[in-house]
């Protein structure tokens, strides 16, 4: 039952839901108290003790209806017994958890258990079509070779081996053999054989299903590092969709983290109990006060992207941050620019993500960038905006087609914003070499950073928050 | 409380059947959550739609135990002052004065300051002890003697800070007082905590409580309610109600109809005397369930559609009842 349990906890984390220890324990309290025996009671007692909010809870759903499904063995089509009716198709729905009763045979049977707990030859249930002792054993053969370890597709004809070989397979290809060499059998040899690969098939369907119960969290959880560290001018299209999920997730702990800071202030609400105690000194006289309130600091960025054809690439991807930033944060205004500034917050708060930030490029995107006007129009629309509380980030390649760079009104906002942050995809070898201003933008920057993958945005926005903290 | 009340708690089922007496019925989901969460020890986190029994929930198992409810609503800027407890600084202060008088008695006799300090330590510090402390709901919920249903209201809605005060509580029922230390719950109370996810709530909160979602009733659930809850109900009005309002959640509203609303609509038809749902009827009264202009406009332009579904669904349920 335990080990049921366990199994089951294996395959929720494959589905992308973490269960923690103590929810473990309470499932296990839990299941001790309602029973195996009622499916929807079961679902209902585990599903209130793992699933921690309603999205979870959907996720556990889904997972607790493929792990608790019947492994059933598919009955011979041919003509092979006639006893196979014995067991009702409907095995699924009365005794869900059925073939998981089998307490594990720790070491006892060994691997090649056929004479194991039934006794029964493989060929004999196999000929017999009892699909349930079938079922029930390739479970049990099944926890022995450890399936639940199972991560790539890779390791699927192993695992299918290695059940059958449990299962006993080693004693039905000697009676396939024998019943070869005793001449006056060969319906029985054909008939064997034919049931060792129905075997094959049945037992590749389930490991194929396992390996889906089980191995989807570790290999994404692999591509998504692989994905976080990845050139962001190297991701491929059919990766976008996993990129925006990781974008968002990291958008949000970024925000968490930095969101609500507090900051005291010497007004508001009068703290009385911290005051009178105070002042208990005085004779209750208010000599020293104590005030409540404490401010929300909330970082106000200013974000301005390059959307042009040069870091188009780039620019899906800090679009898509900058989207997921809108989300979380309050006081984020985004901008984006290829030669004159657009205003797309509301672009952002709009419409969903994928449309969001393909409009945005459509709208704004296209050829010929040009950072001096974009910086023109940042001095005549936005100055007013910037103020010592104001962190400004660029992100773009400062490549300007030779135009003229505006370096004073960098440098205008550089002395009025707390922080000017630039971000730019190029390695730092590159910056200042062809069209790139990037050498004569970078003093006028309290930042200037080399960032081109997930990892590296992550880090730089997160050490730029937490500056904005320590110097406020 | 666990062992007192266990004849309500035997099972799943008693529970239910315990509820029902109290005029609430669970779904098999809440009687499960609440079955678990008092074999457990565990608090209960509530999420759902508003109207469909959060706080009803909390109540009945008040009513079911038998034991006080003290009820916590949450709101922006709830602090430990408010919510766990707060000295009685105009009592402490006359204390002072009070004690100020008496010095100069207490010390009548005293041979120099080390004697008179000495004497003075001799006496218990009453400054802060229970009798200058104000109890608010969450230090009243765990002095009582005979235990209590404690319901943390709208949790969603508090800050992050008053979260984090509750951990102590929800975790090992006891608070912690800077002047006077631990004091532990006298009897474990059940706690709920309810939600309506106007934000996320931290996950050392959620890993502490079992968690239960109220969704809207099925059909049959929900006549049930309402026999219950509206007892003058005619069988016919009563499916064809339900049927109507089942069918208007398929709409997309801005506020979908809740149970609540369902039963203020099954009084007002009651208070009508309707036996039947008319149409008119039907237009007169929708604002008894919809609650946005918008939304009216929306039912009533499929108002024939929903009817004659709702008739249908209504005998059909009817047939299969009999």
């Amino acid at each position: 039952m335990q080990a049921t349990l366990e199994d089951f906890f294996k395959a929720l984390r494959g589905s992308d839901l973490e269960v923690h220890l103590n929810a473990q324990v309470d499932a296990a309290r839990a299941v001790e108290l309602v029973g195996w025996s009622d499916r929807a009671l079961l679902k209902n007692a585990l599903g209130t003790t793992l699933a921690k909010t309603t999205a979870d809870r959907v996720l556990f759903d889904e997972a607790f209806d493929r792990f608790f499904c019947f492994d059933a063995f598919k009955k011979p089509t041919g003509s092979a017994s006639g006893a196979g009716q014995a067991v009702p198709q409907g095995a699924d729905q009365t005794n869900p958890d059925q073939p998981k009763d089998e307490p594990p045979k720790t070491g006892s049977g060994g691997p090649g258990g056929c004479q194991g707990s039934g006794g029964q030859a493989l060929s004999q249930l196999l000929l017999s079509g009892d699909s349930a002792a079938l079922a029930k054993r390739m479970q049990v053969a099944a926890r022995e070779v450890g399936l639940t370890d199972i991560w790539f597709f890779t390791q699927k004809g192993y695992y299918t081996q290695k059940i059958q070989q449990a299962m006993g397979l080693e004693l039905l290809d000697r009676e396939i053999s024998e019943a070869k060499r005793q001449t006056m059998a060969p319906e029985r040899a054909k008939e064997l054989e034919l049931t060792r690969k129905r075997l094959f098939n049945e037992v590749r369907d389930f490991v194929e299903r396992k390996l889906a119960l089980y191995g989807t969290a570790p290999t994404r959880q692999l591509h998504d590092d692989f994905l976080q560290t990845q050139k962001l001018s190297n991701i491929e299209k059919r990766d976008f969709e996993r990129m925006h999920i990781i974008v968002r997730k990291m958008a949000k702990r970024l925000a968490e983290r930095h969101a609500r800071r507090k900051k005291q202030r010497v007004r508001g609400q009068l703290d009385f109990r911290k005051t009178l105690r105070k002042n208990a000194a005085y004779g209750g006289i208010l000599f020293e006060t104590f005030w409540r309130t404490k401010v929300v600091d909330r970082p106000r960025v200013i974000a301005i992207c390059d959307v042009s054809g040069s870091v188009r690439q780039y620019a899906r991807f800090l679009l898509l941050f900058l989207y997921s930033l809108d989300e979380q944060l309050s006081g984020v205004r985004s901008y984006a620019f290829t030669n004159h500034l657009v205003d797309v917050s509301d672009t952002f708060t709009q419409l969903p993500v994928e449309h969001a930030v393909d409009k945005v490029i459509q709208a704004v995107g296209g050829s010929g960038t040009d950072y001096g006007q974009t910086l023109l129009d940042i001095e005549e629309q936005l100055l007013d905006q910037i103020d010592r509380r104001t962190t400004i980030l660029f992100l773009g390649d400062a490549r300007n087609n030779r135009g003229e760079a505006h370096t004073e009104v960098m440098r205008l906002l550089y002395e009025r914003a707390r922080r000017v942050i630039w971000l730019n995809p190029e390695p730092t070898s590159f910056w200042g070499l062809g069209d790139s201003e990037m050498k004569r933008y970078a003093p006028y920057c309290h930042i200037a950073r080399q960032c081109n993958s997930l990892v590296q945005l992550e880090g730089t926005l997160d050490a730029l928050l937490r500056t904005h903290a320590a110097s406020t | 409380m666990k062992t007192e009340h266990s004849d309500h708690f035997a099972s799943i089922d008693r529970v239910a059947q315990s509820f029902a007496a109290v005029d609430y019925i669970a779904s098999s989901a809440i009687a499960t959550s609440v079955y678990l969460g008092f074999q457990l020890e565990k608090p209960i986190l509530i999420e759902g739609p508003a109207g469909v029994g959060k706080t009803e929930l909390a109540k009945g198992m008040a009513e079911v135990l038998d034991v006080p409810l003290i009820r916590m609503q949450c709101y922006e800027g709830l602090d430990e002052s408010k919510a766990l407890y707060e000295w009685k600084y105009g009592k402490q202060l006359l204390y002072t004065q009070l004690l100020k008088d008496k010095l100069g008695e207490m010390m009548q006799g005293a041979q120099g300051l080390a004697e008179s300090m000495d004497r003075l330590h001799a006496h218990d510090d009453l400054f802060f002890s229970e009798h200058f402390l104000e109890p608010r709901p969450l230090y009243q919920a765990l002095h009582q003697e005979k235990g209590c249903v404690l319901l943390i209201d709208e949790i969603d809605k508090s800050d992050p800070e008053f979260e984090a005060l509750l951990l102590e509580v929800l975790s090992d029922f006891q608070v912690s007082v800077p002047e006077l230390g631990t004091i532990k719950a006298k009897v474990k109370p059940i706690v709920f905590l309810t939600s309506n996810n106007t934000r996320e709530m931290s996950d050392a909160l959620k890993r502490r409580c079992l968690h239960l979602h109220i969704t809207f009733p099925e059909p049959a659930l929900e006549r049930r309610i309402l026999e219950r809850r509206v007892p003058g109900l005619s069988g016919t009005l009563n499916r064809e109600l339900v049927a109507f309002i089942q069918a208007v959640r398929q709409l997309d509203l801005k506020k979908l109809p809740s149970v609540s609303e369902t039963i203020d609509w099954a009084k007002t038809l009651l208070l009508l005397n309707a036996e039947h749902l008319s149409l008119d009827l039907v237009r007169d009264t929708l604002n008894v369930f919809l609650k946005f202009e918008q939304d009216i406009a929306t039912a009533n332009e499929q108002m024939g559609n929903l009817l004659q579904q709702a008739r249908k669904d209504a005998e059909l349920s009817h047939a299969s009842h009999a």
